[in-house]
């Protein structure tokens, strides 16, 4: 059986206790104990001589990935349009910011990013001149062989209509520099599971099938959970049904565990539930 | 590393400036798991012993570089990152006085991918904050 499907970790799981109680180095041997191949980091959290790249960085960030067996699967990084109290970031100061970011990641090895856009309303629509931004850097993204991927997450679900914004805008630019991140919050079904951090108990979500249409597009999937019970099932997304759906129609890519249930900042407890989550996915995928 | 607590015990003291105690200062962490751009931070008011101090009497030393609020708000190109502290510094002729004292620092940061409504601020209250809020910390000692 081909392993089209990869397991890794977005180390933002890890945000209670990074800089306090783990390092870089923590993150990377916690992934390789449950057989992750891929990381996703944060820009803005994870290098440390952020908005540069240093050479001790780059040198430290090669010598992990060869020590510990694990590929960069996903740079995490913002559009923050609200730059200013007074006023919005303009194209220029975007553009540049931007293409920052390509040229870090693409030193770092990484082709997929998670682009997180400014939002302007409580369904988390992006900026109206999204469009705008994102063109203008395209060269760019070709030229660092990069994929912006905004991040589909709760509370927005499949159905709305910036995703359909997105996936149109592919097809009539007909860029393989801009793609997909599916978050698997926006198939969470339950809201009553005692433990987990719920902001609206009335909130809607999508249905697995209807990630079908958009898998073309997906470069990357934000396996998201929020309580693992003792027999490794996940209770507030139904994960297999997703899965299988991934494995039935080839899709290819990583799966990366990102943690958003309570007690992050408890030494030790966020690589526990990383380890049951990933025994669960083992599982589903048969491999 | 940084201490869990947001008000970190190392780097709570007095400025001494020419031989002279001109102030104190405090040393903080972000709360929040990303660095931002200063533009994108909300200093608020520190309070020492019950005594408020506004955002306008504390300058923030941010990699190595000392900032009023007023230089971060048009700093978008200046990076506060997660795995270093800020120093804030407050002028206090003599600085404050041997023993124990119970300290708050308030700060937020604006977070462009949340709803708008989430990025405001109550500079010198403790109403709630998405990306912050009014840290505390008591019986800090300075020596």
């Amino acid at each position: 059986m081909e392993k089209k499907i990869r397991r890794g970790v977005a180390i933002y799981s890890y945000s209670g206790e990074y800089g306090r109680s783990m390092d870089l180095e923590d993150c990377f041997r916690d992934m390789q104990d449950m057989g992750a191949t891929g990381i996703e980091i944060l820009a803005n959290s994870h290098i440390d001589s952020y908005p540069e790249l240093s050479d001790e960085y780059l040198e430290k960030w090669n010598r992990l990935c060869s020590t510990y067996g694990i590929e960069p699967a996903e740079y995490g990084h913002w559009i923050d349009t609200r730059l200013f109290r007074d006023r919005d970031m303009n194209l220029e100061e975007a553009r540049k910011k931007l293409i920052n970011d390509f040229r870090i990641a693409h030193s770092l090895g990484f082709r997929i990013l998670r682009t997180k856009m400014g939002v302007i309303d409580e369904k988390l629509a992006p900026v109206e001149n999204w469009r705008e931004i994102i063109r203008s850097v395209l060269p760019e993204a070709e030229k660092y062989d990069v994929v912006m991927c905004p991040e589909i997450h709760l509370t927005t679900v499949l159905s709305d209509r910036f995703v359909s914004d997105y996936v149109d805008f592919i097809q009539e630019t007909g860029t393989k520099n801009f793609g997909l991140n599916i978050d698997l919050s926006v198939f969470q079904n339950r809201f009553d599971v005692p433990g987990v951090v719920v902001y609206n108990p009335e909130q809607k979500h999508s249905e697995p099938e209807e990630i079908i249409p958009l898998l073309p597009y997906v470069k990357c999937i934000h396996a998201k959970f929020n309580k693992m019970d003792d027999e490794f099932n996940e209770l507030t997304i139904p994960y297999k049904e997703v899965l299988e759906i991934l494995i039935r129609h080839g899709w290819e890519g990583y799966l990366l565990s990102e943690y958003e249930g309570e007690r992050k900042d408890e030494p030790g407890y966020v690589s526990q539930e990383l380890r049951k989550h990933h025994i669960m996915m083992k599982r589903i995928l048969g491999y | 590393m940084l201490e869990r607590d947001v008000i970190q015990t190392r780097g709570f003291r007095n400025i001494e400036e020419d031989g002279e105690v001109t102030g104190f200062q405090i040393r903080v962490r972000s709360d929040y798991y990303r660095g931002v751009w200063l533009s994108q931070l909300r200093p608020g008011k520190v309070v020492v012993d019950g005594h408020l101090y506004p955002k306008e009497e504390v300058t923030w030393e941010i990699n190595g570089k000392d900032y009023t609020a007023a230089e971060m708000a048009q700093a978008g190109d200046v990076f506060w990152r997660i795995t270093d502290a800020a120093v804030l510094k407050i002028k206090k002729p003599g600085g404050l006085a041997q023993g124990f004292h119970d300290v708050e620092v308030r700060f937020a940061a604006s977070c462009s991918y949340m709803p708008p409504m989430f990025d405001s601020f109550d500079e010198n209250g403790d109403s709630l904050s998405f990306n912050g809020g009014t840290y505390k910390k008591e019986r800090m000692l300075i020596v």
